[in-house]
């Protein structure tokens, strides 16, 4: 990446250091805000990796997560002038890429028409499509592919905060404080969904569990 | 009131995930040491947590950022567009271009009603043509000249011939 744009970001991390929030990322937006295409570009290479696993951790269509992922980032290219550096980087970007991952989840269940709206409500805790109990029904030889997929049916029919909350800690490794600032709540409110959540998740894969999958070993 | 299994297991995912005070989770950990159940249902929690590894993360881009860039250089293209036709603009420029028509006319007329036309013609081959354009419009008076002469020629004595 040119020089020039990395010298503008860090003198502009420095400026960020003095505020509410300072990471190299609010850095690069600042120089970009601030006309320096370069430090866009920059945006795009430091990050494209975490907003593309993300995305494909919500909708599990690696070909369509590259298309998204380009509306995050013409998304973060937008906000320029109205960006203001109130929290981390990852945070506003995180909370862009769960929208983004989120409407495609939705306009998907709208087009498939199995779903009904009102089950599919905005960040809603109501039930999501549930697979059909007797499909979780385990063969004993079980492939890894279909475990997979077991898996991620799973995580999908969790209602959308819950899911949101399991992605960003499960695979992002955000602590709940910074999970309640991306989703926008509080702490004790992740608390609780995560709760719920692996209390779900936990039903769904049961039988996955016992038949000896699981890897994490069991204190 | 809830049982202290109940309380256990409404905080035991943030228990797992390290997120609770350090004096409630040595609370729960001392629970747990003491109670078969909520330990197996912390066992099942962390295995089925841990199936989530399962899903392998998404391959990794190549090429993304150039193809990322050439999208952003196609949306400036369209903003440009959208700019230019933007109903409030596309109304000033209508008005614009109509207001300079009309002052176009009116400063054409002005300027022909001050200084008349036809102008003198500038060159001399154009001034010469002129010149004869304007003896060739005396024809008609000198043939009307040349007839009335030839008529007293005949009226008079000496061209009829009978002053012999």
């Amino acid at each position: 990446m040119a020089k020039a744009a990395v010298a503008v970001a860090r003198s502009y991390e420095r400026e960020g250091r003095r505020g509410a929030a300072a990471d190299y990322d609010v850095g690069l937006m600042l120089a970009f805000q601030k006309g320096n295409e370069l430090a866009f570009q920059e945006l795009v290479e430091r990050n494209q990796s975490r907003v593309i696993g993300l995305i494909y951790r919500f909708i599990s269509d690696a070909s369509n997560a590259e298309d998204l992922a380009q509306e995050v980032f013409l998304r973060i290219y937008r906000a320029r002038k109205t960006y203001k550096p109130t929290a981390k980087f990852s945070t506003w970007m995180f909370r862009i890429t769960a929208n983004v991952s989120l409407n495609a989840l939705r306009s998907r269940a709208n087009r498939r028409d199995d779903v009904s709206i009102d089950q599919m409500s905005d960040f809603g805790d109501g039930p999501r499509a549930m697979p059909d109990p007797d499909s979780h029904l385990p063969d004993l030889h079980l492939h890894q592919r279909e475990l997979q997929e077991k898996v991620q049916e799973a995580i999908q029919a969790l209602p959308e905060k819950q899911q949101v909350a399991v992605i960003l800690n499960k695979y992002e490794g955000m602590s709940y404080a910074d999970i309640a600032r991306t989703i926008g709540c509080t702490t004790m409110a992740v608390k609780s969904l995560l709760a719920r959540a692996r209390d779900n998740l936990k039903d769904r894969l049961l039988l996955y569990i016992r038949t000896g999958r699981g890897r994490q070993r069991v204190s | 009131m809830a049982s202290p299994c109940q309380w256990v297991r409404g905080v035991l995912a943030a228990y797992l995930d390290g997120e609770l005070k350090s004096s409630t989770a040595e609370a729960v950990r001392r629970h747990l040491e003491g109670c078969e159940s909520c330990r197996a249902h912390a066992r099942l929690l962390r295995e089925s947590w841990g199936l989530l590894e399962e899903v392998p993360p998404a391959p990794a881009p190549t090429g993304f950022t150039e193809r990322m860039m050439a999208r952003i250089v196609e949306e400036k293209d369209l903003s440009a567009l959208a700019s230019r036709l933007r109903p409030d603009r596309l109304r000033r420029q209508v008005v614009a271009s109509v207001l300079g028509v009309a002052a176009g006319l009116v400063f054409g007329f002005a300027v022909y009603s001050w200084t008349g036309l036809p102008q003198e013609p500038a060159s001399p081959v154009e001034r010469e043509v002129s010149r004869n354009v304007s003896f060739l419009e005396d024809v008609d008076l000198l043939d009307e000249i040349a007839v009335i002469e030839a008529m007293d020629r005949l009226m008079s004595p000496d061209e009829t011939g009978d002053g012999a």
